[in-house]
């Protein structure tokens, strides 16, 4: 569970998500809603679902919970429009959406939000607590309410609250932040020796965070810098008038930040990847998940993407024979950190994957291309050029032109985020070894992190 | 500055979540039919047509068949796994829930009479009974009195077919 979240809670949110056919900006709301990161107050969103509940309880007239589970479920009121068609001007809508009583109501947007989060609430935990919520909605529907809403409220409140405590272990990551602001002693900026230096402290405090882990941990803290700086400032209810809009703002600061996760999409893309045609084979995918997981690392801090892909490799190589308890080289072999790559062979392989993803690139127009007469004459040549290349490249899948069309199709946005990302990183290592000599800054490295692991993992070394 | 590090976590697990792959987790789904659908065929007027893949996830897949029953469970009256005496005879009375189900008669040429009883409370509209695979649904018609009669005619499939699982004690039964 180092990533935050176990099987079980991902698996909740993909069936809604899903399910729902939810933008990326509506899953990541739901995510944040899940696991709490709403400000000022992580528990509106379950009061404004039980409004919104109570409010189509009256506007559907809705008899019984049934009638409630069954709206909450429809993937045909998924949309804003859907909501729109069937409840615009009913008694407790009108044109912009729904309402309960005066003060409460929402836009068509924010109710389709709202069910979505109902039907995670209904259906989490692959749906063990079902019958309890369907029974929490009779009685919703029977006093279809403010009283009735604010009594689901509470309820759903600690409802999610149990949730959050069995399958995120948000208190272990807050105590690892809570090291990380300590260690940064009030500071927002931080570089890639700070990075370092906090893993080699929580290694010495015992903890044994992987390097990876903790890197990852800063891409967080250095997206959320700016919003908890704006927090600090909302703390003081003085300041609260003088922000305008603010519970806005900062709700949209958060959006982007759980939306913005490009590099995740590329893991995604790069998880699904179709096996034909070999497009990329399995090492070429592993090293470049490795190379693009900590985006935008990989961008800006090219340092740590190189420790991170290296010794993070070494790291949980140990890690995995702890667990297997034996397989491959020894504990303290691993920890000397010997098999450790170079960062000058970690270069040399970026620059090969990005002139290979390149390459597939240029097959990719070639292939799309087939219709060739109003181009350009340096247009046609780069595409006969690719033309030739694919009769060079001997991979499976790469014989069958209809096929290949086909499969470069398929990939092809793909295709073109992953190469664009590895172009970056090799810009980004390009720069850095003009800064220093990659191989000096490995051989120094290598010293830090194999004390780091050998004074770690010296009583399994030993035994 | 607790504050900023829970917020700082919350925010952590909400972008992990957000690139959590699933891809595999949802291959296996996918095949499944989705709530609202399997939550549609619990629902479903008797005699209705049904959705003919979801049926046949129920049939074939214990996950789809765990959370089916589950929505009919929310949503009924009362509910039984199993009959709650062993027994080992062929069974004429069981109860579910407060409902005492009893199956009467069956001579002189007059078909079965399946008779449900209850001291107060709401009567169930629908019956729905599990065996194994096998499962039937059907409307319990208006109550007289505290009463609901059905006729178990071997000359309607489905009623038989009631009739014949309600005897067996490993019958699950819905009432709703």
């Amino acid at each position: 569970m180092t990533g935050g979240y176990d099987e079980r809670c991902a698996a909740d949110l993909a069936g809604v998500g899903e399910g729902r056919d939810l933008s990326r900006t509506d899953r990541a709301w739901l995510a944040r809603v899940v696991t709490g990161a709403v400000r000022p107050n992580r528990d509106k969103p379950l009061w404004d679902v039980a409004h919104a509940l109570a409010a189509l309880a009256r506007a559907a007239q809705a008899r019984d919970g049934r009638d409630l589970v069954t709206l909450a479920l429809d993937p045909g009121l998924a949309s804003p429009a859907a909501l729109e068609a069937r409840f615009a001007g009913r008694a407790d809508a009108d044109a912009r959406g729904p309402r309960l009583g005066e003060a409460w109501r929402t836009s068509w947007t924010g109710l389709a939000r709202l069910l979505a989060l109902a039907e995670f609430v209904l259906t989490a935990e692959d749906l063990a607590q079902f019958a309890t919520l369907a029974g929490w909605l009779d009685e919703l529907a029977a006093s279809p309410d403010p009283e009735g809403a604010a009594f689901l409220a509470k309820r759903l409140s600690r409802h999610l609250t149990a949730y959050r405590t069995a399958h995120l272990p948000l208190a272990s990551m807050e105590r690892r932040f809570r090291a990380l602001l300590s260690f940064l002693g009030g500071r927002r900026a931080f570089g890639d020796a700070d990075i370092l230096a906090f893993w080699q402290a929580e290694m010495r405090a015992g903890e044994r965070p992987g390097f990876r882990t903790v890197a990852e941990h800063f891409v967080t803290f250095e997206a959320g810098a700016q919003l908890a700086r704006g927090l600090d400032g909302l703390s003081a209810p003085a300041s609260l008038d003088a922000h305008d809009g603010w519970e806005e703002r900062l709700d949209a600061a958060m959006a982007d930040l759980a939306a913005a996760e490009p590099a995740e999409a590329v893991a995604g893309l790069l998880a699904d990847w179709p096996d034909s045609p070999k497009i990329l084979t399995g090492a070429e995918r592993a090293d470049l998940v490795d190379f693009l997981r900590l985006e935008p690392f990989h961008r800006t801090r090219p340092l740590t993407t190189l420790r991170a892909a290296s010794f993070g490799r070494v790291q949980s190589g140990i890690a995995n024979r702890l667990r297997r308890g034996g397989g491959g080289p020894d504990i303290a072999e691993r920890a000397a950190c010997s098999e450790a790559e170079s960062y000058t062979l970690l270069r040399e392989r970026t620059q090969a994957l990005a002139a290979h993803l390149d390459r597939m690139l240029r097959i990719a127009a070639a292939l799309r291309l087939t219709e060739r007469a109003g181009l350009s004459p340096e247009t046609r040549a780069v595409l006969e050029a690719a033309e030739a290349d694919l009769r060079r490249v001997r991979r499976a899948g790469f014989d069958d032109r209809d096929g290949l069309a086909l499969g470069f199709a398929a990939v092809e946005a793909a295709l073109l985020r992953v190469a664009e990302e590895t172009g970056r990183l090799a810009r980004a290592l390009d720069g850095l070894a003009r800064q220093q000599p990659l191989e000096t800054a490995f051989v120094a490295d290598r010293v830090v992190f194999a004390d780091a692991f050998k004074a770690a993992y010296a009583g399994e070394a030993a035994a | 500055m607790s504050e900023e590090a829970r917020l700082l976590a919350e925010l952590h697990a909400a972008r992990a979540l957000m690139r959590a792959p699933g891809a595999a987790a949802l291959a296996d789904r996918s095949a499944q039919p989705r709530h609202a659908a399997l939550w549609a065929h619990a629902t479903r007027e008797p005699g209705r047509p049904v959705d003919l893949a979801v049926v046949r996830a129920i049939r074939a897949d214990p996950d789809a068949a765990r959370r089916y029953r589950t929505m009919l469970g929310a949503q009924a009256l009362a509910h039984a796994p199993r009959a709650a005496a062993a027994s080992d005879g062929r069974l004429l009375q069981r109860r579910v829930g407060p409902f005492a189900l009893e199956i009467l008669g069956g001579e002189a040429g007059a078909p079965p009479l399946l008779v449900l009883r209850v001291e107060q409370g709401p009567m169930p509209r629908t019956i729905e009974v599990w065996l194994g695979d096998e499962a039937v649904r059907l409307d319990l018609g208006p109550p007289i009195g505290d009463a609901i009669l059905l006729a178990l005619d071997p000359a309607v499939p489905e009623a038989d077919a009631l009739g014949r699982m309600l005897r067996d004690p490993a019958c699950a039964v819905f009432l709703l």
